[in-house]
């Protein structure tokens, strides 16, 4: 601690120089922090991705399919339980506030219980039919709280009398997860199909389901598809971890990319930071013979120098980060509401990656002015010869 | 004043074997700032490539007026027949007009890696091949009209799962084997043949998507052009085959592109702060011999100049040690994006943007601590240790 006022004598000697360094510091970092963030999510959404779930949709068209088909699914060996999903596509007062309601029923909690959806959830909408459940981030996008109404105007989905205007009640609001940054709000299929003009009914979005071996789910998933293959359906039927897998980027190796940005950042910087220090070390080599003379050990100044580097890594690295973890929140304002992307999270593992980081430069660049300085030749070095 | 300007800038680049590790943070920074963009860039302007190689100058392609996609293009059947007629199109050997009437749809395959994927299956009619004769069947043979079979192109073995001779896919109305595999050398290798007429009784379709057509000489295009604006019965655009891709090129590689730039500014920001903190200091370290200079009468405005130039220098050196880290790591490897199998490219195009890169972070970087070299009291600089 009794060095700190030399350390920042040291660091304060040419103002310029720290605030830029600094600076550069902290946008390499603040790249660093949202390559890595996003890697952060793909791993988080990989990691929660469930081996035994399984999705299918109609393979064409993507009109849905009748309900029926779910039903056969579901008698497919080694198949545990299937849930028709589906959805009114429509929006709020305005078509800009674009909004979508899952249409859900009474196996959705089996499948989708790891994502939030409890069997007290659904029991809501088992009970009052007409109701909705929103998640967190609906509810606030909305405005609405729990006894609310919320009217979703459909853009092809009418109701048996004509109307295209649908009102639910807001029976409960549920947890956020994940999987799908939008949230969602569910309510009870079965309510809103027979609501629908008799035409209409008994089709459904996709089934999605669990498989009784998690092992085996990717052949499960290959034989629903070649078992409706020449159906009036074919479907197209892909396991969880695969749909999650690098979060689909048309076949990019996205992991690749980010983690090649966050390093060229980080070579950027230790060259930055490794001739600063230098140069510093270099101006008051002097000043540091003179330490040493007056009984300074060797480890004494090696900290004092390791410190001086480490002050502008340390702080760039959590202004960088900083900024990064307010810019992955800030991302989704700019964009529009339904607009999908990826957002980075600033995950405790990144915050000890880019922390390590931070460390690994300030090390690396103390390292050769280190070395110098304990070879020094004091007597020279006070004559200014060395 | 030139003289001057070389004399000064002479004598910064001979000292700067003195300054190497502080130079080295600029030739680092730009180095990595344009080493990352332009490996970026090489994805979508790879992507763009192979869409380019798709158009023929001799091809002309008729679509629903006002569409920028293919598929979103639809023409009824019975037009058919008018555009067929048209003045201006190539006759077969038979006499028959050098038209094909495509049809689009998507398909879902399964990637190498068990992702879910899409290609275009793409319907080729009679004269398909007349039209398109850069498809090439390099195993199994061309697929039968009126059949129910398909041929793969190469790109689309690479890229998804069961793509062999006699493996099946997944259409509407039921499995389609592949009798056949193509090669066409651009982005219709990601893809899947098939015969129109049959496609279209399979997609319950009444329209194929467009036409395209052999003109019967590159110059023939207005020609035909008018034949089809100037007709009531139609409501179409027509666009030489080569521009048409070359928009289409643009416009898909461009969310791609825009990523390169927006993480390569980031970067350059990074490596102006690097630039201007090792300028600076280079002009503080050298006051007494730019003093020296400008007590020997040489102006403020060479030696401002010189500053500058050796900011550029150093920058573009950095650039071009970027580049050709990015050209030897990627350029001409194969990668895929969606339906669309192409080689990465690090062009000299994109080589120029990286130097034109980094001779703007050299400007900014150099500009400041130039005016202070520049500025300094002679008396005071010559004085200070």
């Amino acid at each position: 601690m009794k060095y700190l006022p030399l350390i920042w004598t040291a660091v304060m000697r040419k103002p310029a120089r720290t605030i830029l360094t600094l600076l550069s510091v902290t946008v390499a970092f603040t790249l660093f922090g949202l390559m890595m963030g996003l890697n952060a999510t793909f791993d988080q959404v990989a990691a929660k991705a469930r081996a035994d779930r399984i999705f299918t949709n109609a393979r064409f068209g993507g009109a849905g399919m009748p309900i029926a088909v779910a039903h056969q699914i579901a008698a497919i060996p080694g198949v545990k339980v299937v849930t028709a999903v589906s959805g009114i596509n429509g929006y709020v007062q305005d078509p800009k506030n674009s909004a979508f309601v899952l249409m859900v029923d009474e196996n959705l909690p089996k499948v989708f219980g790891d994502w939030g959806i409890t069997q007290q959830l659904w029991d809501v909408v088992q009970k009052d039919r007409t109701g909705i459940v929103m998640s967190q981030s609906q509810a606030t996008r909305w405005h609405k709280k729990v006894g609310d109404t919320f009217t979703l105007v459909s853009r092809q989905m009418k109701r048996a009398d004509g109307s295209s205007a649908w009102t639910f009640k807001v029976l409960a609001i549920g947890p956020d997860f994940q999987q799908n940054s939008n949230g969602y709000i569910f309510g009870n299929y079965d309510y809103i199909d027979k609501a629908r003009p008799a035409a209409d009914q008994g089709k459904i979005g996709e089934a999605d389901l669990l498989a009784n071996d998690p092992a085996t789910s990717a052949e499960l998933a290959e034989r629903i598809d070649r078992a409706f293959a020449n159906s009036a359906t074919p479907l197209v039927t892909i396991t969880e971890k695969m749909a999650r897998a690098g979060n689909d980027f048309g076949g990019l190796d996205i992991k690749k990319i980010t983690g090649g940005i966050a390093l060229a950042g980080m070579f950027m910087v230790l060259f930055l930071t490794g001739n600063g220090i230098a140069e510093s070390v270099r101006e008051r080599f002097a000043e540091f013979a003179t330490l040493k003379t007056i009984g300074f050990s060797d480890r004494a100044v090696t900290v004092m120098v390791v410190l001086e580097s480490a002050l502008p890594c340390i702080l760039g690295a959590g202004l960088g980060v900083g900024i990064a973890a307010v810019l992955a929140r800030q991302i989704p304002k700019l964009m529009p509401p339904d607009f999908g992307i990826p957002l980075p999270t600033i995950s405790p593992l990144v915050l000890v990656w880019a922390a390590a980081s931070a460390f690994a430069v300030a090390l690396l660049s103390a390292a050769l002015p280190i070395l110098r300085l304990t070879r020094m030749d004091i007597a020279s070095a006070l004559s200014g010869r060395a | 004043m030139l003289r001057q300007i070389w004399i000064v800038s002479a004598l910064n680049f001979k000292s700067l074997r003195s300054r190497f590790w502080q130079s080295m943070v600029i030739v680092v920074g730009l180095a990595a700032t344009v080493g990352v963009m332009l490996s970026m860039l090489s994805v979508s302007a790879g992507m763009r490539q192979a869409y380019y190689a798709s158009g023929d100058p001799n091809r002309a392609i008729v679509v629903t007026k006002g569409v920028e996609q293919e598929p979103q293009s639809s023409i009824a059947r019975a037009q058919a027949p008018l555009i067929a007629v048209a003045p201006g199109i190539a006759k077969d050997k038979d006499g028959k007009p050098l038209v094909d009437r495509t049809l689009m749809t998507s398909v879902p395959l399964l990637r190498k890696d068990g992702s879910k994927g899409f290609t275009t299956m793409r319907g080729l009619s009679d004269k398909g091949l007349g039209v398109r004769p850069e498809i090439k069947i390099v195993q199994g043979r061309m697929f039968q009209a009126g059949k129910r079979e398909l041929i793969a192109g190469v790109g689309a073995q690479t890229m998804f799962r069961h793509m062999q001779l006699g493996d099946k896919v997944i259409l509407p109305d039921g499995e389609w084997p592949i009798v056949g595999i193509y090669a066409t050398g651009d982005q219709l290798e990601g893809q899947l043949l098939g015969d129109t007429e049959t496609l279209i009784t399979t997609l319950k379709k009444p329209a194929y998507t467009t036409m395209l057509v052999r003109l019967a000489s590159p110059g023939s295009l207005d020609t035909f052009k008018k034949a089809m604006t100037t007709n009531p019965a139609l409501s179409v655009d027509v666009v030489r085959h080569s521009d048409w891709y070359k928009r289409v090129g643009d416009q898909n590689a461009f969310g791609l592109a825009l990523l390169g730039y927006v993480v390569g500014t980031v970067m350059a920001i990074g490596a102006l702060f690097g630039c201007l903190n090792t300028m600076y200091s280079a002009v503080s370290n050298r006051g007494r011999e730019i003093a020296t200079l400008r007590a020997l009468g040489y102006d403020a405005f060479p030696v401002a100049v010189s500053v500058i130039l050796e900011a550029m220098l150093l920058s573009v050196a950095g650039a071009l040690i970027g580049a050709g880290i990015a050209w030897a790591m990627y350029d001409g490897k194969l990668d895929l994006f969606g339906n669309v199998i192409f080689h990465l490219s690090v062009s000299p195009h994109q080589i120029e943007l990286g130097v034109i890169w980094a001779a703007a972070v050299a400007l900014l970087g150099g500009l400041f601590p130039s005016i202070r070299a520049a500025r300094r009291p002679v008396v005071e600089a010559l004085r200070a240790t």
